[in-house]
This record gives structure tokens, C-alpha cells and sequence, in this order.
């Protein structure tokens, strides 16, 4: 069992056997010195406690202070040597020959301390001691230095990349422009400009998505312009998130484009007006685009050609409706046969109405 | 041991269902039931096939006992069974042997939809012999001659695992039906629904569009029947476009897109 707080530091090591043999009025001196002493180090004063009630039994304050002495000197130049000291001392004390016990200490302190060091030793310490202050001072360098070299390590690897992407967009654009339709090309070379000098890797995907959304009319020019500055916004704060904006890949790029489209997009409405026609014509009809022709006759009897956007009102109710006359119009003209009637038909059309009306026919 | 029938007389039809030839299916049907042969019904959903068969039971003055088949429907259904009826165990007559026995007409509705064994009760009762066997009873009751098998087919529904078997096919006079041409579709829907001309043409209008949808995402044109309740919603004071819309649009398709253009067919009309 050891004393707790109540006693101190001492306490750790200090058994409660160990005060019991100690006088009682010797007790508050003995926790003093066994603390003083364990400041030294803490296996000297559990050595120290052990010892000292056997000699502060005798009554003998100069053997009590010569003991803390003769061991404090030799744990001065090495702590175990004051542990064993401490614990051979009071053997020797009792021995008839009392210089034994000194004669000891001064063995063990020299064995312990060793030779006076010499000039050369000092020398060399003193060098080393300037030298270890350097090198810490020059720490804060070196690590600043290795910073630098990481952060222009990931410019070349970035700059690299960005060659590269450049690369890609020198072969990429050529196609995309051929596609795009002439009166379009002044806007998309300077927005695919303004992308491509913040991020080439962005402009990839910008060249992409603005070829479709100007060809498809899905925008206005003013409105791809918008669409692109909040895009550059998005690139400035986050790289990937703003490639993914420009790839039309996340929600706010969707967003901002839904905020920008003006009219009613006919892709929106297409399988209704298909529907719509096909109920009323009576014939399987297509929808499509004025921008999906592609050469295809406007007039043939089995589709319908409407605008990709219809912007005619501001509501996107009425933009419908307009859609819908388009269609009825168009779904007219299949039912009754309007693409199929041919110049060749026309006799056989006069022979008919001859005979269907021979009055007015006269 | 007892023995337990339905009421024959609660199969019999005291007033005359309104019908509207389209054809010569009427003549035709009362030839076969001359020639004591059975008839089978074709066509689409709500084009008046039942109508049809109440309308001739009546004309011809036979009771009429309906089964709507399902795909739960067995033999024993319509032949009958043996249940408990307190100590006693008693024979209950199925709605085929109710009908076989009065002489009456026995009319299965989408007798595709029925487990399969039903076919063992039919065949017997199509061919020369007229029989109908109750196995459990081991008994077999021959048909009168007044009795007349008339089945429904909705060919549109059928699919490679529900088809009725040329062998059974192949023992019916088949009547086929299609929705009714727009004039007799008009005077249908006036005199069902009591809508003057100038609605009743409109929503015909709106049949014939919509049933151009068939094969376009629509698996069945706008019934008669349908036609016919949308004119008694107008007739009850429902604003046309709602009653068109609760009628024709919202129960044939689910399909959003196709709702919408329907509407849109709808507003061309009124």
C-alpha cells in the first residue's frame, strides 16, 4: 500500500510500512527528504525511502545529511550509480572502519564522472552545439522549400494536362464547326475562347454542349453568353465542377439553363403532337424539327415539320397552343391528302368533277 | 340426397335491352340457335357483345345465365358441387347445368380467362352430342333443344399463353364486332344516354379520333360503352370536357403524354 495525495508527491513511492518505522516525530522530515531527493529522479527516491528509516533510527542527523549528500554527488554524474550508492551506503556506515564509506563514494563518483574533459572535447562540443543551432534554424527553410517544390511539381503537372487538353480541343474543334451553322460561329468562338483560356479541359465540354444548344436553338446567343459567365464563375471556385457544369453534368448548369430557355421546346411537346396528329389524321405522323431535316422533303405525307422552339407568346401554355395549330394544320393536310396530290392526277380529277358536276362543268 | 338450382326464373329478361343492329348478326345468331349451334362473340372491349346476347335471350325468349369467366373460374364453377348444408350434403347446380337444364342460353364472358379443364365441360355441349357431363355427380345431362352455348372472345387481349385452342375455336359460329360506323354509334349514344345529336356526334368524333391511337400506345380504342357514360355525365350536368376526360381518357391510359393528347382531341370537340 503506497500514501496517496495526502503526503504528496512522496506518496507514490513511500509504503505505508516504510513510514510506520520511521519515529514519529521524524516522519515530516523523512517525506521532505525523500521528496527533495526523488527531484533528482524518481528510482533514487524510492532507494532513498527505503534506506533512510533505517538510518534515521540512529538518531543521527549528521549520518542522515552525509547519506543525502554522498548519494546526491554521485547521482550528479550518473543517476544509477546514485540508486546503488544509496543502496550499499548504509551497510558501509556500519562497518568498523569508518572511511570505508567515504573512500567508496569517492570511487564510484570518479568511476561514475570519469576524466576532466579536455580542450579538444570542449572544442568539439562547442562546434557541434553551433552547428545543431544552425541546422534549426534552418528548418523552417528546408520545409518551405519542399512546399515550393510540391507546389511547382503540380503547376507542371497541371500545365502538362493542360497541353494536352489542348491538344484535344485543336482536334476536336474543326468537326464541331463544321456542324455549326454559320450564323452562330461569332458567339461560339468567343464563348469556346473565354473557356478555353480559364480551362482547355472545360472547353472540350463546352464546345460539345454549346454546339447543341445553339444549333438546337435551345438558347439565344445572349442566352448561351449567360449561360457561359456563370459557368466561368463555377470553374473559378472548383475545376471539376465547373468541367461538369460546361458538360451540362449538374443540376445548377441544368438549372440555369431551364432559367435561360425562352419559348416552348418542341422535343418537350413532340410525342404529344405526334399523338395528336396520328388521332387526328388518322395516319402514323412524325414530328419533326426544322433543325432535324437534313435534306428530308418538308412536305411529305408523313411527317410534320414544326420550329424546334416556339416562342411566338410569353406563357409556355399558349406557346402550345400554337404548337397544336401547327400540328392540326399539318395533320390536315395528311388526312386529305394534300403531299400526296400530283400534277399527273389532274385529268383524272377534271374528269371526276366533270362528272360529279356536270352542270357548273358546262 | 338433395338436389339445389338456382331460380331459372331470375335468369329471364322482362324488358327489351336496347340493340342496334350493325349488321346481319342478328339473323345470324337466330340461325344458329335454330340449328341448335353454339356462337362465339368476337371484338373489342364495351362494343356491345353482351348487349347483344341480353338483346337476343330476350327475342328469343330464353332465359340468359351470364358467367364472367376469370382465371380462377374452374369446371366444377359451372357445373356445380357438392356442399354442406347443415348434417346434409346437397348437390348445387353451377350456372352452365342451370342453363343446360331450363334450355336457356349459357353465356361465358371472356371464357379465355378460365382455367383451362373448363374446355371439358364446353366440348361435349358444341358438338352433336349436346351433353354436359357432371363427373362428380356421374351424371349426364342432355342439352334441350331451346339451350344455346354462346362464349366471348376479346381478340385484342389474347397473348401466346391465353389463347383459346382451334379445337375449341373451330367448334363456334364466330359473330365478329367493331366499334358501330359514326351514324348508328350516334344513335346509340343518344338513345342510351338521352344527349341530343349535335353532343352525341361530337363525342362519336372523339371515338373515331382516339381510336386512331390503337397500336400507337393505346392497346384498345375508346369503347362504345365509355362514349355512352361520358353522355350520361354531360346528360347529369358534368361539364363536357371533365365528363370526356373522366370517361374516355382517364381509364384507357395511364400514359401521361397520351392523356394529354387525348385531351387535346377532346378540346377540338368542345
Amino acid at each position: 500500500m503506497t500514501f496517496g495525495p495526502a503526503v504528496g508527491n512522496v506518496g507514490m513511492y513511500v509504503a505505508r510500512e516504510m513510514l510506520a518505522s520511521v519515529p514519529e516525530d521524524q516522519r515530516q522530515a523523512y517525506l521532505r527528504m525523500v521528496e527533495e531527493i526523488s527531484d533528482l529522479k524518481y528510482q533514487l527516491g524510492v532507494e532513498v525511502a527505503r534506506q533512510l528509516p533505517r538510518l534515521l533510527a540512529e538518531h543521527d542527523e549528521d549520518l542522515v545529511e552525509r547519506y543525502l549528500r554522498q548519494v546526491t554527488d554521485v547521482a550528479a554524474a550518473g543517476w544509477k550509480s546514485g540508486v546503488e550508492v544509496a543502496k550499499q551506503l548504509p551497510d558501509l556506515y556500519e562497518a568498523p572502519d569508518k572511511s570505508l564509506a567515504g573512500a567508496y563514494v569517492d570511487i564510484i563518483s570518479r568511476a561514475t564522472a570519469g576524466p576532466t574533459e579536455d580542450t579538444e572535447t570542449t572544442t568539439l562540443a562547442g562546434e557541434l552545439d553551433t552547428l545543431e543551432r544552425e541546422l534549426r534554424e534552418m528548418e523552417p527553410k528546408v520545409k518551405r522549400a519542399q512546399e515550393l517544390r510540391s507546389q511547382l511539381a503540380a503547376r507542371d503537372r497541371r500545365d502538362e494536362k493542360r497541353r494536352k487538353h489542348a491538344v484535344e480541343l485543336a482536334a476536336a474543334l474543326p468537326p464541331i464547326l463544321a456542324r455549326l451553322r454559320p450564323r452562330f460561329r461569332p458567339v461560339y468562338l468567343r464563348l469556346v475562347r473565354e473557356v478555353a483560356a480559364a480551362d482547355p479541359e472545360a472547353s472540350l465540354e463546352a464546345a460539345d454542349t454549346l454546339l447543341d444548344l445553339l444549333n438546337g436553338e435551345r438558347v439565344t446567343p445572349d442566352g448561351a453568353t449567360n449561360w457561359v459567365t456563370r459557368g466561368l464563375d463555377v470553374l473559378e471556385r472548383n475545376k471539376d465542377v465547373g468541367r461538369g457544369y460546361f458538360r451540362l453534368g449538374s443540376k445548377h448548369s441544368l438549372d440555369v439553363l431551364e432559367d435561360l430557355k425562352e419559348g416552348l421546346a418542341l422535343k418537350e411537346v413532340a410525342r404529344v403532337l405526334k399523338l395528336y396528329a396520328t388521332a387526328l389524321s388518322g395516319h402514323e405522323v412524325a414530328i419533326r424539327g426544322t433543325n432535324e431535316m437534313d435534306g428530308a422533303d418538308p412536305y411529305a405525307a408523313d411527317h410534320i415539320v414544326l420550329p424546334p422552339e416556339m416562342r411566338v407568346f410569353e406563357d409556355d401554355s399558349r406557346n402550345f397552343t400554337a404548337y397544336k395549330v401547327a400540328t392540326a394544320h399539318g395533320a390536315g393536310r395528311i388526312e386529305f391528302g394534300t403531299y400526296i396530290f400530283s400534277l399527273s392526277d389532274i385529268p383524272a380529277t377534271v374528269a371526276e368533277l366533270r362528272r360529279r358536276y356536270p352542270q357548273e362543268a358546262r | 340426397m338433395a338436389v339445389e338450382s338456382q331460380r331459372v326464373e331470375d335468369f329471364r329478361l322482362t324488358k327489351e335491352p336496347y340493340y342496334l343492329p350493325l349488321g346481319n348478326e342478328v339473323e345470324l345468331f337466330e340461325a344458329a340457335y335454330s340449328a341448335r349451334l353454339p356462337v362465339m362473340l368476337k371484338g373489342p372491349t364495351g362494343c356491345g357483345k353482351t348487349r347483344f346476347v341480353e338483346h337476343m335471350s330476350w327475342r328469343l325468349s330464353r332465359t340468359l345465365v351470364t358467367v364472367a369467366c376469370h382465371e380462377d373460374l374452374t369446371a366444377s364453377d359451372l357445373v356445380g358441387k357438392y356442399t354442406l348444408r347443415g348434417d346434409e350434403t346437397i348437390w348445387q347446380d353451377g350456372p352452365l347445368t342451370t342453363a343446360v337444364k331450363a334450355g336457356g342460353i349459357a353465356y361465358l364472358d371472356e371464357v379465355v380467362e378460365a382455367r383451362k379443364d373448363t374446355t371439358v365441360v364446353i366440348h361435349p355441349l358444341t358438338d352433336d352430342r349436346r351433353v354436359l357431363s357432371l363427373e362428380k355427380k356421374g351424371e349426364i345431362v342432355a342439352a334441350p333443344d331451346e339451350f344455346q352455348l354462346v362464349i366471348s372472345y376479346n381478340p385484342g387481349y389474347q397473348s401466346v399463353l391465353k389463347d383459346l385452342k382451334h379445337s375449341t375455336k373451330q367448334r363456334f359460329v364466330a359473330i365478329e364486332f367493331d366499334y358501330p360506323p359514326p351514324d348508328l354509334e350516334e344513335s346509340i349514344l343518344i338513345s342510351e344516354a338521352g344527349i341530343d345529336s349535335d353532343t352525341a356526334a361530337k363525342l362519336v368524333k372523339i371515338g373515331e379520333k382516339v381510336r386512331n391511337l390503337r397500336t400507337h400506345g393505346l392497346e384498345e380504342g375508346v369503347s362504345t360503352r365509355l362514349l355512352v357514360y361520358a353522355g350520361q355525365l354531360i346528360q347529369g350536368g358534368v361539364e363536357p370536357i371533365a365528363a370526356c376526360e373522366a370517361t374516355i381518357c382517364k381509364p384507357i391510359t395511364d400514359d401521361v403524354e397520351m392523356q394529354r393528347s387525348i385531351v387535346e382531341i377532346i378540346a377540338t370537340q368542345f
